[in-house]
């Protein structure tokens, strides 16, 4: 006998709103349905009441983790409508703020997952070296969430102390090297946990439109970084991270290589960060009417914003934005399919879910 | 990596393809909105979102179809005479909350589908967040 398990929106792995209603036949799941929209603000229409500086401090919240990662492709359009180009310094800033931020959210997720498979002291470990991770975003931003960092034509802050934050990428590549990837790779409840668990073929990917790690442990291997560089990308030498098996542990694995990939590229744009200006400087900002589009590779892949000016007009008249949970999360439904009950809050909790991205 | 140009030729259309604003842009017509879909499928480029716009004075709405094929982001607009448009969701997988988050912000019809609410609640009027005359 089938019966239905709705879990959520008070979801059993993170701290966020989301349904999933789950037919059972006995333990297995036989099907899926997604709900969200717990947490939908309309962003996108208060965007357009906005003018081009208070919206930046808007679209900066539409995610705590990626903070830094929506101003940047917000501004990166806004730039493209106002003809700016942000100096040498400045794309080397962001990209540096970029892997910073990357490192917190996978460090962030490598804790959650071990918390769900059981792994108490993991998690502890990793939310300590989260925590280096965030003393280096407060140092360079003064702020440990929305960092303020990204303007039209640049950023805000210098960082001052490159020193600093190779000394942390230093203790972070050593904890992860020595520690949580041989854990994760040979720990037998690590694999039992994680192998062969939430399945999500190649095929199902790619039709799914599935992007980030999630696409890249699924044998989809895109990266902006690579295939549509931005800052100071271009410049950046580092190995683009994907798996085959499309399980819980080839997304594990993806982010714990990529967490590698951010402290390789860290080091690079630490040693090649250029002198001079932050920012461009211009006071008065002229935009050309018209809708230009940005995208950026977020920890948990594509950020795309389309945004459209019109003539004289100090606000937007639309600003779009596709997060990277809003493609992957539909795919759930896929990876439960014959999983174990059990199983599903890890599953869910695998793709990194953020749900105050997706329902904006 | 696919020549852009064989898009064209597949879709029988003339007009060039325009880069403007980090997009490579081409006007569809006469194809329509499953026809790009179908090409896209076949050149195996990923279905990224569809925008929409409002335009002023009762111009009726403006929808924008994004795909990513190799890194380059391709757009095709399309004008509606009408609150309605095909639905590609039986041809994209990757379409269906897009279309459905569309319908609710927008009041906008994707014909051949049914929705469930998506960001709005059961019982909420379509239209009532992004269409002008509704909120």
């Amino acid at each position: 006998m089938s019966y239905k398990i709705p879990m959520g929106p008070y979801h059993p792995a993170l701290e966020e709103p989301y349904k999933l209603d789950m037919i059972c036949d006995g333990e297995t799941v036989c099907d899926a349905k997604l709900h969200i929209g717990f947490n939908f603000r309309g962003i996108e229409h208060l965007a357009e009441t906005r003018n081009y500086v208070q919206v930046i401090a808007l679209m900066e919240r539409v995610c705590g983790i990626c903070s830094f990662i929506h101003t940047l492709t917000l501004c990166q359009a806004m730039e493209k409508l106002t003809g700016q180009t942000p100096p040498p310094r400045a794309q080397y800033i962001r990209t540096i703020m970029c892997e910073l931020e990357r490192l917190h959210s996978h460090v962030l997720w490598a804790g959650i997952a071990s918390k769900l498979m059981g792994f108490k002291t993991m998690f502890m470990t990793c939310f300590e070296i989260r925590e280096k991770v965030m003393d280096v975003l407060q140092a360079i931003s003064g702020n440990r969430v929305n960092y303020s960092m990204n303007r039209i034509g640049g950023v805000n802050r210098d960082i001052e102390d490159p020193p600093a934050v190779l000394a942390m990428v230093e203790a972070l590549e050593k904890e992860m090297a020595d520690k949580i990837i041989p854990i994760f790779t040979t720990s037998a409840t690590a694999r039992s946990r994680c192998a062969g668990i939430g399945v999500l073929s190649h095929e199902k990917a790619v039709s799914c439109g599935v992007v980030g790690p999630n696409a890249r442990a699924s044998g989809v291997a895109q990266d902006l970084r690579r295939a549509a560089p931005y800052a100071a990308y271009k410049e950046m030498e580092f190995a683009v991270q994907a798996q085959q098996e499309g399980d819980v542990r080839a997304r594990l694995l993806v982010r714990a290589l990529e967490i590698m990939e951010s402290c390789k590229i860290l080091r690079q744009a630490i040693a090649k960060l250029p002198p001079g200006e932050i920012h461009t400087g211009d006071p008065k900002l002229v935009f050309t009417p018209g809708t230009a589009t940005s995208r950026v590779e977020a920890p948990r892949g594509e950020v795309m914003y389309s945004v459209t000016w019109k003539e004289n007009s100090r606000n937007p008249a639309r600003v779009h934005v596709r997060t990277p949970t809003y493609v992957n999360m539909p795919a759930v439904r896929w990876m439960v399919l014959g999983a174990r009950l059990a199983d599903t809050p890890l599953i869910q909790a695998s793709i990194d879910p953020c749900y105050s991205c997706t329902d904006r | 990596m696919i020549p852009l140009d064989i898009i064209r030729e597949k879709l029988s259309v003339e007009a060039p393809w325009i880069e403007s604003g980090g997009v490579h842009w081409l006007d569809p017509a006469p194809a329509n909105v499953r026809d790009v879909a179908a090409v896209m499928n076949a050149c195996r480029a990923r279905f990224v979102t569809i925008t929409a716009y409002q335009l002023p004075a009762s111009e009726g709405i403006h929808l924008e179809y994004h795909w990513d094929l190799d890194g380059r982001l391709l757009g095709f607009p399309f004008q509606l005479a009408g609150n309605t448009i095909d639905s590609i969701f039986d041809l994209c997988e990757a379409a269906d909350w897009i279309e459905r988050e569309v319908h609710e912000e927008y009041a906008i019809d994707f014909r051949g589908r049914e929705y469930e609410p998506l960001l709005l609640r059961d019982g909420d009027t379509a239209g009532v967040n992004l269409r002008e005359e509704v909120r």
